[in-house]
């Protein structure tokens, strides 16, 4: 054991057990999911050794602690994706906030209207955060009242991740010899048995168990087809509309007929994608980094990786989309140097939003989005619709509470063969009383 | 069928039994012990080879899960130490003191042996919020002191003890608070050891409200702790550490299981209420 | 209230040492009492009290509704699948826990160093936490390294994903519960052996009975009243339970293994809604309560 590795070790150690670390610092603590890979990044500060989103946070933070000169120390605390959001509000419900958090822009009305997350335009000002430089979307995302409650970080979305090789082995290619995408279901589903019978694999790979990706993408079917999943007023829950029964029928359909593996949870899509057994990934605009890595990898069965936009089955053109969002949580007792503290941190991680975005996620910046280095990076040009038909969800409050209950009920369909209608019914049933306490407040 | 022949029979499938009781156990130990690029290649087999103890170094070294421990142990002795005295005074009261009220406050007790931790879990989670004390010390033992089942306990076992030896001290215009502590509760070592066994196990294992309460991983307990890795499953540093936490986490009780296991069987007998 | 009432108050004091009594009494009574006061009278009202508002645990929102969560209830198909979901578990773990117990104590009631080597190995398991239990048998039964998907590959089966299957993830719970807890009753059944006089046996085998007439004659009716303990504190125990499906399963594959504990939880602090959650608390407490007076009744009864 070198000395390197050491000395860091037992400094945690001794943070943890409650010691006095030599040097004054301001710690503050950072609530986020993306992953933990603090060993495998410990101790880096280049960023250009840091590969996908937790490659990159840990190495943003670790670069922060270490180059700093306020003597701030940002004490990274991860949290699995599945738990993160029990978690966080189990802390604020304890009173026992985090410094700073990590949020979905779908999320943040649920703390905004009861006044739990600071409102930072001020100190945006104060710390020089230019509200301006953020792209219109990203900036109406995190505005209410005529505040901003966030630093917005990305714009992610659902992206069709492709296999160019069984595309243009199945034949399914345009005059370009590019991939073709279906304009419509029946063509989607014509393009999937093609697909089948020409080269004996799934046009689709979607992660379907306990996941929430079907149901991203058939919130994305819903808002083509003009519906919606709850009225203007977001009072009232339309889960057992035309355009919702029609998306989660060709989602079924999908499965039934094969196109797509019922039992993939997250790891086997991917894998399934990755080692060609599928032409098309469903997964978002995270994946886009890693996915590149891997075809460049000679050894790798995708060799022939593009990306595209959702494709437009219905008509009008949407995505669905969120943002990843850092909040600073309100405090019982305001700490002065920590407030400073974290938006010292928030100041520096939207100085490096290129950084960020090199994960496949869109900028927040427009000068970012403009900028050489982003349009140099790889794939860029395939998606870059989606940023102008990204659609995100409605500001509900209780949007967690509605999109694990829709999760759970789209999943039985396919899982145990829920009747469809069924499923929507009790969706239905269950968001109203959800909502109930929206149209009291 | 010959009688020692179906003895034999049974004790042969019951050794059989115990293998397999035994092997979920032992694999995890020897899981434990294996280099993580071993263990991607396979996880099968009992016997660890190659063999490394790096993962109980990274546990030492880098995680939390000392910190855990020590948490478990702060609680699990805090706990164990106040609901003895709680409720050998209480059950002391309710067996030899004769006031005013002193049934109906007895029934009053025991009706809590009704209510189900998880039926106060919300409001005690609102309560203790209200109190902004939430990820410390207290709000991990001090909900576990209010259980009526170690003052019945007690009750019935200083009823069992005989009066002239309290009678004597009483001839001596010994105190209350005397003759309850150097009379009876020298008397009953028995009952408070297999209280204080079973209320240390408890703690120990206790999941459900530290879960709800220890929301910061620095007061986590070994228990909630491992309960997060578990969640952190992809994202653990590897399932050799994984392996190791477990071990580590249950090492202290298999030790007390062993040293103890006499009062833990009669601690058994004696819950059976005979 | 009178004091006659207790029956060993042998000598009534008066006066001067009855005052003395009564402080001291409530003297040796207080710290007790004040943390049973606080921490379980206190939240057991607050409880009933949340109940009947729309309770907010994060924030300040909390708004009087009446019933109205009683009513919810009622109507919500998520409550009654894991009210039957954790009826179900129960009623399947139990009954299996107090077997399997019954059958251990039976073939382990032996004088051997052996017989008491084995007792321990099968109560061991017991005295781990739920998330060991959980951790090591998430792995035992991890359909990629797992120790079964192993023995499954080496006898050329296709490994089963036991927690993700619909059909598979109720009975894996009900197997690892098993594993753990099934040394308690074992334990009890055995304090209950060790009860029976021996001269029964004597007579038994004098008359030469089978092993099986003992059994069914002897030895089962003698431990009537152990079986009754174990099967209450087993199903009391068993619908309480939360660690291994939030730990193993998260309620899933689609709702199949949640139970009303993680119902209430998950209410509570992922859906805020803890007016609703103690709505599905009181309905547990009622449950379990029941159970209780069942116990009561049937022990009362065999006691006449």
């Amino acid at each position: 054991m070198t000395m390197k590795t050491l000395l860091p070790a037992t400094m945690l150690l001794a943070a943890a057990l409650g010691a006095t670390p030599a040097r004054a610092a301001t710690e503050i603590s950072l609530f986020r999911f993306f992953g933990g890979c603090s060993d495998e990044y410990a101790n880096v500060t280049d960023l250009s050794k840091a590969v996908g989103e937790c490659g990159i946070i840990q190495v943003l933070a670790n670069k922060f602690n270490a180059e700093n000169k306020d003597g701030i120390v940002v004490k990274t605390q991860s949290v699995e994706w599945g738990v993160y959001y029990d978690r966080l509000s189990a802390n604020v419900a304890g009173r026992t906030p985090p410094d700073i958090a990590v949020m979905h822009r779908s999320v943040l009305p649920n703390y905004q209207v009861r006044g739990l997350v600071e409102p930072l335009g001020k100190h945006f000002a104060t710390v020089g955060v230019d509200v301006a430089d953020f792209v219109p979307v990203a900036r109406e995302g995190v505005s209410a009242n005529g505040e901003i409650w966030a630093l917005p970080f990305d714009l992610h979305s659902l992206l069709w991740h492709v296999n160019a090789d069984l595309f243009v082995k199945a034949g399914l290619v345009d005059e370009k010899g590019q991939p073709k995408l279906p304009g419509s279901p029946e063509e989607l589903l014509r393009h999937a048995e093609t697909m089948k019978a020409r080269t004996g694999k799934a046009y689709l790979a979607i992660p379907s168990q306990a996941d929430p990706m079907p149901t991203w993408q058939y919130l994305s079917w819903v808002w083509q087809q003009g519906g919606n999943i709850v009225d203007a007023e977001k009072r009232e829950a339309l889960l057992e509309s035309k355009e919702s029964r029609e998306a989660l029928r060709l989602l079924n359909v999908l499965y039934a007929a094969g196109h797509a593996n019922r039992k993939h949870d997250y790891t086997a899509a991917q894998q399934a994608f990755l080692s060609g057994e599928a032409a098309v990934l469903i997964n978002g605009t995270w994946g886009v980094d890693v996915y590149a890595a891997q075809a460049r990898n000679p050894n790798s069965a995708l060799k022939n990786y593009v990306v595209r936009d959702m494709p437009n089955l219905y008509g009008k053109e949407a995505v669905w989309s969120d943002s990843h969002i850092w909040v600073l949580p309100k405090q019982s007792k305001p700490d002065a140097a920590k407030l400073k503290a974290a938006l010292t941190f928030l100041k520096f991680l939207n100085d490096h939003n290129f950084h960020w975005a090199r994960t496949g996620h869109l900028p927040v910046r427009a000068s970012v989005l403009a900028s050489a280095e982003m349009r140099a990076l790889p794939h860029r040009s395939e998606y870059t619709r989606t940023a102008t038909i990204a659609t995100g969800l409605p500001p509900i409050q209780y949007q967690r509470a509605l999109m694990d209950l829709l999760i759970n009920e789209l999943n039985s369909t396919w899982l145990i063969n829920k009747p469809q209608d069924k499923a929507l019914a009790n969706s239905q049933r269950a968001a109203s009383s959800i909502l109930r306490r929206s149209r009291r407040r | 069928m010959n009688r020692t022949f179906g003895d034999r029979l049974i004790l042969v499938l019951v050794i059989g039994a115990a293998f397999v009781w035994m092997m979920p156990m032992l694999w995890v130990l020897s899981l434990s012990l294996r280099p993580n690029e071993e263990l991607v290649r396979s996880t099968a087999g009992i016997l660890p080879w190659p063999k490394t103890l790096e993962h109980f170094a990274t546990l030492l070294r880098v995680s939390l899960t000392p910190r855990w421990l020590l948490n478990s142990v702060i609680v699990a002795f805090g706990m164990t130490a106040l609901t003895l005295l709680l409720s050998s005074l209480a059950g002391y009261a309710f067996a030899r003191i004769d006031f005013p009220g002193r049934r109906a406050v007895f029934l009053l007790v025991m009706a809590g042996l009704m209510i189900p931790e998880q039926a106060i879990l919300v409001p005690l989670h609102a309560m203790l919020a209200d109190w902004e004390m939430h990820n410390t010390y207290f709000s991990l033992i001090a909900p576990r002191l209010a259980g009526p089942m170690g003052v019945f306990l007690m009750t019935q076992f200083f009823k069992a003890v005989p009066r002239e030896l309290e009678e004597a001290a009483e001839l001596d215009n010994a105190s209350r608070l005397k003759i309850f502590w150097s009379v009876m509760l020298p008397l009953s070592r028995p009952a408070l050891t297999t209280l204080g066994i079973f209320t240390f196990l408890f703690a120990w294992n206790d999941f459900l409200w530290p879960v709800v309460t220890a929301t910061q991983p620095e007061m986590y307990t070994l228990s909630v702790g491992l309960g997060s890795l578990q969640g952190n499953f992809a994202m653990s540093e590897g399932l050799g550490f994984l392996m190791a936490s477990a071990v580590f986490a249950s090492a202290p009780m298999v030790i007390l299981y062993v040293v103890f296991q006499r009062y833990i069987v009669q601690g058994i007998t004696l819950t059976s209420g005979k | 209230m009178t004091v006659t009432s207790v029956q060993d108050a042998g000598s009534r004091p008066h006066g001067l040492a009855r005052y003395r009594d009564a402080l001291s009494g409530y003297a040796f009574l207080a710290p007790f009492l004040a943390f049973y006061a606080v921490f379980l009278l206190y939240p057991f009202g607050l409880g009933l009290w949340m109940s009947l508002h729309d309770w907010e645990i994060v924030g300040d929102y909390r708004e009087f509704i009446g019933l109205l969560n009683y009513q919810e209830l009622w109507d919500d198909p998520y409550f009654w699948e894991a009210l039957k979901r954790t009826l179900q578990f129960a009623a399947i773990t139990a009954p299996a826990a107090t077997v399997l117990g019954l059958v251990l104590a039976l073939a382990l009631n032996g004088p051997l160093r052996l017989h008491g080597a084995l007792r321990a190995v099968f109560f061991a398991s017991n005295i781990f936490s739920v998330t060991v239990v959980t951790l090591v048998w998430s792995m035992v039964l991890n359909p990629d390294r797992g120790l079964i998907a192993n023995g499954m590959r080496a006898v050329g089966l296709e490994p089963i994903a036991f927690l993700a299957d619909q059909d598979w993830a109720m009975p894996a719970l009900v197997v690892t519960t098993l594993w753990w807890v099934a040394g308690f009753p074992m334990a009890l059944f055995l304090a209950g052996l060790q009860q029976i006089p021996p001269e029964v046996y004597e007579a038994a085998r004098l008359d030469n009975a089978s092993r099986w007439a003992v059994l069914r004659r002897i030895t089962l009716p003698a431990l009537a009243r152990t079986t009754l303990l174990v099967v209450v504190l087993q199903t009391v125990m068993h619908l309480q339970v939360f660690g291994q499906p939030l730990l193993m399963t998260r309620g899933g594959p689609a709702n199949s293994t949640r139970p009303l504990v993680q119902l209430i939880y998950e209410t509570s602090f992922r859906d805020w809604r803890s007016g609703y959650a103690s709505t599905v608390s009181v309905v547990l407490f009622v449950m379990m309560f029941c159970v209780a007076l069942l116990q009561f009744r049937l022990s009362r009864q065999e006691g006449d």
